[in-house]
């Protein structure tokens, strides 16, 4: 299975072994703030904040490096237009081409703010096992029914991908090679539509499994999680810091506003 | 000998849509503490037969009675599941919960058992398949030999009166179609087995079965 | 296509997170326990064909299929779509936590939509059934585009061309989605009519 791994997940840095509820607490908390955050000096701090997680995290440098690649390319769309199409005072023309101030300050302050949020939920959420991570929001305040779904689905996405790759590869065989045409679009439309097939006919297996195994409408989960001392800590450390960054946030002149700041 | 632990008679299934029958006027025993292969081509009608046993069909016509009573309805196949074990062709359709623990103790818990018992139960069970290590294994991550004994643990740990094995050989490599050997070997109660590997089965079971339209023939 | 992170103001993130909230508490009250194993296998089909990349013309583009999971899953594919996408945030760290809100909505309400809006078409026999998937899933992609344009000018009037060139991007999508859609439903009628209960439900 190459396209659905868990690279973060392992590891036994401080971060990994803190308690997936405190660390999903904080992520979220912090993910807010960095949402509404307007300015550079706040947007700055938070992001050194993550990095410093990611530090701690102790993660391979490199697939880090990858995954910011892959989500930066939205941001990237947004460099090519957004200091060209928005409004204010220019400040640099090529040819036709007018940069706007507002615009590159805009553009600068969501690149920050994009990837403080996407290293800090690589540091401490994309470092808990999903199946872990389901149980802990079960413990949080997520309704049951959407933590068991979440687990369930997840858990069939491996079997299914599984699935997709012997299709492919079957497809393969037979010299399939996908193109700009309605063969290709149709041959695709049947591989999703077989996969939704086994989809429907495992599910009905899986739900006679459970029926065999006296299933009547409820479910069980034995994970325990406890507070430690670092959990605590953690907790504590945090919280400082995001009150630090709101005052950073409110007490700063903003140095440049968004438009909706 | 007492009274069959199973006893089909006269039943008539057809699957919706089918154009012929699986099964017409079939009947069948199975008697305690026997140990039973059953044989046949593909599609004649073995996995059905299990099923119809667990109630996940319903025959149109003809009456099942488990350990001598008759089961109609969803109600009375509730308490057969509670005593008959079924294992799956396929692990994977077997196993959902995320770690192997909880997918062990899901049928205990099921059964009303407390948590704490029912995580001792588990524990206990999978100790007797040698699969001590197992607890916090993530369950898709298994092989698949593994997810096979982790499978047959999650039906043990119902402490079923009668197990019901649908080709447990299927993708086995030699060393844990050993091990399958030798647990199946070690239990004490009645079990019937579907198999295509004869050789399998002249380990496991004293008598083999060929699955017929209308009746089971004894080899 | 999925905002990023840091890009939306908070009052629209905040709406799409109540719209999300509520979408999915629909979806989660129609279902009991018994339907979970179902959904979430339909879910995880989903997912795993969300990683198919069709060629149209030098790029590759992955398939959506809103339009397909509201015909089979109605109000549950709130939770559906939310879960992929969290998961989708979590694996590959495509949209992220705040977004997640405002992307469950840009896909699911559309999806939604497409079930209540096609669901009579569908029923008929012949041409009408073939008109109304393909047009089920290039307007579930239409109004998937429309909503996330509506997100970026509602924050900021800056966004107006970027949201301008998003909704010309769907374009082709739609066209891609509408013929998937449409052999979709062809096989399922063949091959398991029984799949597409839901729709004559």
């Amino acid at each position: 299975m190459t396209v659905i791994c868990e690279p973060f997940s392992e590891g036994t840095s401080l971060v990994h072994r803190l308690d997936p509820r405190g660390k999903i607490m904080v992520a979220a908390l912090f993910a807010v703030m960095m949402a509404v955050a307007q300015t550079y000096a706040a947007t700055l701090a938070g992001l050194a904040l993550a990095i410093l997680c990611l530090t701690l995290a102790r993660l391979s440098l490199s697939k880090v490096a990858c995954r910011l690649l892959g989500v930066n390319s939205f941001i990237f769309f947004l460099w090519l237009l957004l200091p060209l199409t928005y409004p204010g005072e220019a400040i640099w023309r090529w040819g036709p081409l007018e940069f706007t101030r507002q615009g590159l300050t805009y553009t600068g302050l969501i690149t920050l703010k994009s990837n403080a949020i996407i290293i800090a939920l690589i540091a401490l959420i994309a470092t808990v096992p999903v199946v872990t991570l389901g149980q802990a929001l079960s413990r949080l305040w997520f309704p049951n029914k959407l933590c068991h779904l979440l687990l369930f689905t997840y858990r069939y996405i491996y079997v299914l991908a599984e699935e997709y790759h012997r299709l492919v590869q079957a497809m393969k065989i037979r010299g399939f090679r996908p193109g700009t045409n309605l063969h290709t679009y149709r041959s695709y439309a049947y591989l999703a539509a077989m996969l939704l097939v086994r989809s429907y006919d495992r599910a009905e297996r899986v739900f006679q499994a459970m029926l065999c195994r006296g299933f009547h409408g409820t479910f069980y989960s034995l994970r325990v999680f406890s507070w430690q001392r670092r959990d605590k800590i953690f907790l504590a450390v945090s919280l400082l810091a995001l009150t630090a960054l709101i005052l950073l946030e409110s007490l700063k002149p903003a140095l440049v506003r968004g438009p909706h700041g | 000998m007492g009274e069959p632990l199973i006893e089909l008679r006269n039943i008539t299934f057809a699957y919706p849509g089918a154009s012929c029958p699986v099964f017409q006027d079939f009947s069948f025993k199975l008697l305690p503490g026997h140990h039973l292969g059953l044989i046949g081509p593909n599609g004649c009608g073995k996995t059905t037969l299990l099923h119809l046993i667990m109630g996940l069909l319903r025959p149109q016509s003809g009456s099942i009675h488990i350990f001598g009573v008759e089961v109609k309805k969803e109600r009375d196949f509730l308490q057969v599941r509670q005593k008959v074990g079924l294992l799956f062709q396929n692990p994977d359709d077997q196993l959902f919960c995320p770690t192997v623990l909880e997918d062990v103790a899901f049928g205990p818990l099921n059964q009303g058992k407390s948590p704490k018992e029912a995580v001792t139960i588990a524990r206990e069970t999978m100790a007797r398949l040698g699969l001590n290590d197992f607890e916090d294994r993530i369950t898709y991550k298994l092989s698949e030999g593994e997810k096979k004994l982790v499978a047959l643990a999650t039906v043990l740990a119902m402490q079923p009166q009668l197990l019901l094995l649908d080709e447990p050989t299927t993708a086995l490599d030699e060393a844990t179609r050993h091990r399958l050997i030798h647990i199946l070997q070690g239990l004490d109660i009645a079990y019937m087995i579907v198999s295509h590997e004869r050789d399998f089965l002249n380990h496991t079971v004293r008598t083999c079965c060929h699955v017929h339209k209308n009746c089971c023939m004894v080899e | 296509m999925h905002i990023s992170e840091g890009v939306l103001s908070p009052a629209v993130l905040a709406g799409g997170a109540g719209l999300a909230v509520v979408g999915t508490a629909i979806g989660l009250k129609k279902i009991d326990y018994d339907a979970i194993p179902r959904v979430a296998l339909l879910s995880a089909a989903f997912f795993v064909a969300s990683l198919i990349h069709v060629p149209v013309g030098p790029v590759g583009l992955h398939l959506v299929l809103n339009g397909l999971m509201g015909l089979f899953l109605g109000w549950l594919a709130f939770p559906a779509i939310l879960i992929g996408l969290f998961l989708q945030a979590l694996l590959f760290q495509f949209g992220g936590l705040t977004v997640l809100g405002v992307n469950t909505v840009t896909m699911a309400a559309p999806a939604v939509a497409g079930f209540y809006a096609y669901r009579g078409l569908l029923r008929r026999p012949g041409l009408p059934a073939l008109v109304g998937a393909f047009a089920c899933g290039a307007s579930a992609i239409l109004l998937s585009g429309l909503l996330v344009a509506v997100a970026l000018i509602t924050t900021g009037e800056g966004f107006w061309k970027v949201a301008q060139l998003v909704l010309l991007a769907h374009i082709p999508v739609m066209v891609i989605e509408g013929l998937i859609t449409l052999f979709v439903f062809l096989f399922l009628k063949k091959v398991k009519p029984e799949m597409l209960e839901g729709i004559y439900a």
